[in-house]
């Protein structure tokens, strides 16, 4: 027997989760600190920092979400030697495919936390999307929250959309 | 971290960050025979190569999201052979629900790494894989040796 799920609204708990699963995966996996800043909220469309985005659908019952990492190039790339040594030219490609790594371990981490307090959320495939200064188009102009995070004076950015249930 | 250094490992996983991470936290505890594949296709044929020239893995990482074939998919095909008993699987994964964890355990996984995973505890990881390896070796030396 499984019971309804807890409803999910974006609020400052959730912003908490996100922050500790962002610092989570980027001093475990590059050995770096960020700090995040507050949350924001509003509706409709929004530009985000990045010019590389992660990209995963959510779903729990009548809601539906999208969770996006936007970070720049540039702090991806100065990331990178720390793993893959000073001597490698880094690409683009790589990049994408660490945006997309990290996409996958921050919401990974992110749906677990929400799931252990009853949210039953499900997560789509991840996708990249690339190109300087992109916009998020909202068709159903929902509510949305975006995390800031500061990584060595660069800004970086969580950013979470939900329309229906509880949003 | 000498004892390790005599190990083989595979890291399968179709991101380069995650091989290119696990391989320095393995080159760390002295782990230099490493290699590694992009998908489930590409590990299945690693895996069985290496053994039939007698050369096996002791370890294999297996993501458990890779194109082709899952990491699932490809511990499932080698549990149900007995010749591979004594080779280690870890599942890596981005997700740490009970359920996976259950799912891998069934299947026959020897551990379960949730990424992100800080180098520190990979290596932790590293050397209770190292004592299933032992146990399953002292096991196979008694009832053969």
């Amino acid at each position: 027997m499984s019971s309804s799920p807890l409803p999910l609204t974006l609020n400052d708990t959730m912003a908490k989760g996100i922050s500790l699963a962002v610092t989570r995966a980027l001093r475990d996996t590059f050995g770096v600190d960020v700090t995040a800043d507050a949350p924001e909220y509003g509706e409709g469309m929004v530009s985000l920092a990045g010019d590389v985005s992660g990209i995963i659908a959510m779903v729990q019952q009548q809601l539906e979400g999208t969770l996006m990492l936007s970070i720049s190039f540039e702090v991806v790339r100065d990331l990178l030697p720390q793993v893959v040594g000073k001597s490698v030219t880094i690409t683009p490609e790589m990049v994408g495919d660490t945006v997309g790594e990290l996409t996958n371990m921050i919401f990974g981490q992110v749906k677990s936390e929400l799931n252990q307090r009853g949210h039953q959320i499900k997560l789509g495939i991840p996708c990249v999307v690339t190109g300087k200064g992109h916009f998020v188009s909202q068709f159903h102009r929902g509510r949305y929250m975006i995390v800031p995070f500061r990584l060595d004076g660069h800004l970086f950015q969580v950013y979470v959309a939900l329309h229906g249930g509880g949003a | 971290m000498s004892q390790l250094s005599n190990l083989k490992v595979l890291i399968a996983d179709d991101h380069f960050l995650i091989r290119q991470f696990v391989r320095n936290t393995l080159q760390e505890a002295q782990i230099n025979n490493v290699q590694t594949a992009a998908d489930g296709n590409e590990a299945i044929d690693l895996v069985q190569k290496a053994h039939e020239v007698g050369q096996p893995f002791d370890i294999v990482f297996l993501d458990w999201n890779m194109p082709t074939v899952s990491g699932l998919e490809v511990l499932s095909y080698f549990r149900a052979k007995s010749d591979y008993a004594s080779t280690a699987f870890v599942m890596l994964t981005a997700e740490s629900e009970q359920q996976n964890i259950m799912k891998a355990i069934k299947a026959g996984a020897t551990s379960y790494i949730v990424k992100p995973v800080s180098p520190a505890d990979l290596g932790k990881k590293l050397f209770e894989i190292n004592e299933w390896l032992k146990r399953k070796r002292m096991a196979a030396g008694g009832m053969f040796g």
